[in-house]
């Protein structure tokens, strides 16, 4: 079996790289070269991820429920949801935009949600999934998980140019909000789960 | 295990995903290495083009001032005419009471991009003329928490559909900020790729 620098009391620092040698009753010190609290791995790790996801989850909810976005021309228009934006703008023949915002904003705050308990569930559990394809799905919503912004950039834009009194005018509603934080917290959520907990299984 | 601790070169990585130790003595400094195990980058490949870095930083920072000021995009109906920049659509959301949103989106679009220019540039500049800093490490910790902040990628993509999507009911104009916008972007893609860590961090480690 192929050795762990945690099996040599060596620990790997989070913000430089430097392996630093760490005594096993010790757990945490810091780097000589960069002064970073050093530890074997991410501290709290799982209970932040799940504190985070869990609550992302929860605001799912009124993200998608409540409207993100009225638009207003000449005293007319009901106000959007994130879905039927979307739905709007595939009838109005623009499938391509509609696809894109449908990708940002639907389907890749649901993949890392869905992603991220998978990936807890594992480490919890000791699910014996492979550990090659939960690395990857990791660094997958790691990737993926800034284009969920699009929808919020999109409503700072539109709020702005499209606010002509009452010919035309877009404003943001409650969902907007919601949605940020879902973004954020889905985030941070990925940011603090170690996937070296998920190889750490394999040692057991 | 004291070569692990040497000043110049390190014999042992180990993975930052899988945490698997390797022997790198071998390998040579600008090689690409991946995880036997999990293919994590270990270490990046490549000369570290400092010239072009510092070059890449400097422009995105003379260009970062019009790119968050002037309009990105003008929209005119039946006479009436609105345009947006970048701070001009934070301040909108500011006052029409989305304080928190419009936190969010300075940070990641104004504040995150504009930190992650400067604190290049810094490290650029110091790395060349070799005039290392005390707080050098801190730099480079927060250059990287601004790289992952800084979205004005996805800002680009989001001037897009918001240009399509109004296209239907006026006309819409693009507006010197987007030339500027995607401008800084191209910078700050440059020094994403020419920015090697490492090396800051061993000059670093061999200046002390």
């Amino acid at each position: 079996m192929s050795s762990r620098a945690f099996d040599k009391g060596l620990a790997r620092c989070f913000s430089c790289g430097k392996l630093c040698q760490l005594s096993v009753q010790q757990q945490a010190s810091c780097c000589p070269r960069c002064d970073s609290p050093v530890s074997f791995r991410q501290s709290a790790s799982l209970s932040y991820s799940w504190a985070l996801t869990l609550a992302a989850l929860a605001l799912l909810v009124p993200a998608n429920m409540l409207p993100i976005l009225t638009v207003v021309s000449f005293g007319q228009g009901d106000p959007d949801t994130i879905m039927s934006g979307v739905i709007k703008l595939w009838d109005a023949e623009l499938q391509a935009i509609a696809a894109v915002v449908f990708i940002a904003s639907v389907a890749v705050p649901v993949a890392k949600l869905v992603v991220m308990l998978l990936l807890m569930l594992v480490v919890q559990l000791k699910l014996p999934l492979s550990k090659e394809q939960c690395t990857l799905l990791y660094r997958f919503i790691h990737f993926i998980g800034r284009w969920s912004m699009l929808d919020l950039f999109m409503i700072s834009i539109l709020v702005t140019v499209v606010h002509m009194g009452n010919i035309a005018n877009v404003e943001s509603g409650p969902a907007a909000l919601a949605f940020g934080a879902v973004v954020v917290l889905t985030m941070l959520a990925a940011d603090y789960f170690d996937p070296r907990l998920l190889w750490d299984l394999e040692h057991e | 295990m004291t070569d692990a601790l040497s000043p110049h070169r390190e014999s042992l990585l180990a993975c930052p995903d899988c945490d698997l130790l390797l022997r790198v003595d071998a390998v040579p400094l600008d090689r690409e290495c991946h995880c036997p195990r999990c293919d994590a980058l270990v270490q990046d490949g490549g000369h570290y083009a400092i010239d072009l870095h510092l070059a890449a930083a400097f422009s995105g920072l003379v260009l970062f001032v019009p790119a968050v000021t002037a309009p990105v995009l003008r929209f005119t109906m039946v006479g009436q005419w609105g345009s947006n920049s970048l701070l001009g659509g934070v301040w909108h959301l500011w006052t029409q009471g989305e304080q928190i949103l419009s936190l969010l989106v300075l940070l990641c679009s104004v504040v995150a991009p504009f930190f992650h220019l400067l604190l290049s540039f810094g490290i650029a500049l110091t790395l060349r003329l070799s005039r290392l800093p005390n707080n050098f490490p801190a730099w480079l910790k927060w250059h990287r928490h601004m790289q992952g902040w800084s979205m004005l990628e996805v800002y680009t993509l989001g001037i897009i559909v918001a240009y399509v999507k109004m296209l239907d009911d006026g006309d819409v104009f693009v507006g010197s900020g987007t030339y500027c916008v995607a401008g800084v972007l191209l910078c700050l893609i440059i020094c994403n790729q020419c920015f090697r860590e490492d090396v800051a961090w061993r000059q670093w480690e061999q200046r002390k």
